[in-house]
């Protein structure tokens, strides 16, 4: 049990949360979809703020219980500041040499590097698609610019629930927004998690607001 | 008479932002639904001869309502609006027989340039 207390969403900010971010991962997959050369399906966005030491389990009943996944994290900082946890299943990882029109047996390294661009394209569309429609309605919270780290991996084939360590996160809670990526035929998700310490969330809570008032 | 259009999204403040970028002088009266199962339902009452639908949606999507109306008599002018901005997602919904594409985030130009192409405003 942590000390702080964090107020949960409401219906409203919950729902126009899920709409920005829903605007913003629409552009995430048509880029996905450009470099992939293949339609992505797009999940409905789910939103949660959680406990940091649920963090395992969310991730693990978010993405599935029974499988291996490889897991990208970039942080960003600036208007928003958090970090963007790109996973992919097992399966999806592998199709990816393949997607990308790769012939025969990709070596480990380039597997990952396959994997950090094609995070980091998820994660600069949807931030990126995000901040443009913050810009589009508020301009009291500061100048809206992020700025991304390197991409860099920080799970190979593991279980979900084994990506991140709660006691090396120094935050109490987390805004958690999940959208993920299908690609049907080809057997490829890819979830890209955005998550946000405590301040952010307010921060967000303002954002919103802020768009619901200019509706 | 007004003419009745049917709002369908998940997203109470998709639909609210939606039915802001009609034009104001369009006689309309709007019915809103949050999933596929609920605009059949309101297609059926005939609440829409103009339909605005969103495709991402749970419980039943956006593809599954165009494939629901073709089997019925496909009664309505069905006009998606989505942020799935890939080509080849307009390309399915106009060959599932909607009547134009819509991005999101939707702009009241491009509503409007649609609704007088289609001569319902």
């Amino acid at each position: 049990m942590s000390l702080t207390q964090i107020n949960p969403l409401t219906d409203d900010q919950r729902d126009a949360l899920q709409e920005l971010t829903n605007i913003a991962m629409g552009q995430a997959g048509s880029s996905l979809a450009m470099l992939l050369d293949a339609f992505v399906d797009l999940s409905v966005p789910r939103i949660r703020v959680v406990e940091v030491v649920e963090l395992p389990a969310t991730l693990a009943d978010l993405v599935g219980k029974n499988i291996l996944v490889s897991a990208v994290r970039q942080s960003f900082q600036g208007y928003l500041r958090g970090e963007a946890i790109i996973i992919f299943g097992e399966p999806g990882s592998h199709a990816l040499a393949d997607l990308m029109g790769y012939e025969g047996d990709l070596g480990e390294s380039s597997q990952a590097e396959l994997l950090l661009d094609v995070a980091n394209i998820l994660s600069g569309a949807c931030l990126g698609g995000m901040m443009e429609q913050i810009r589009n309605f508020t301009e009291t919270h500061g100048p809206a610019d992020l700025s991304f780290s390197m991409p860099s991996i920080m799970a190979r084939d593991v279980p979900a629930a084994q990506i991140i360590d709660p006691k090396k996160v120094q935050w109490t809670h987390s805004l958690l927004l999940e959208v993920n990526f299908t690609i049907k035929d080809r057997n490829f998700v890819a979830h890209l998690t955005m998550l946000m310490p405590e301040d952010g969330i307010e921060k967000i809570r303002g954002i919103v607001d802020e768009f619901i008032a200019a509706i | 008479m007004s003419l009745p259009i049917l709002v369908v999204d998940d997203s109470a403040m998709a639909r609210k932002m939606l039915i802001k970028s009609l034009p104001p002088e369009w006689d309309v009266s709007i019915a809103q639904a949050a999933n596929g199962i609920e605009a059949m339902a309101a297609y059926r009452e005939g609440k829409a001869a103009v339909m605005f639908l969103d495709l991402n949606m749970p419980e039943m999507d956006g593809y599954q309502v165009l494939e629901a109306l073709r089997q019925e008599d496909m009664n309505s002018m069905v006009i998606v609006v989505s942020a799935d901005i890939q080509p080849i997602a307009q390309e399915r919904v106009m060959a599932m027989g909607a009547i134009a594409f819509v991005k999101k985030p939707i702009s009241f130009d491009a509503l409007n340039e649609i609704l007088k192409q289609y001569g319902v405003i």
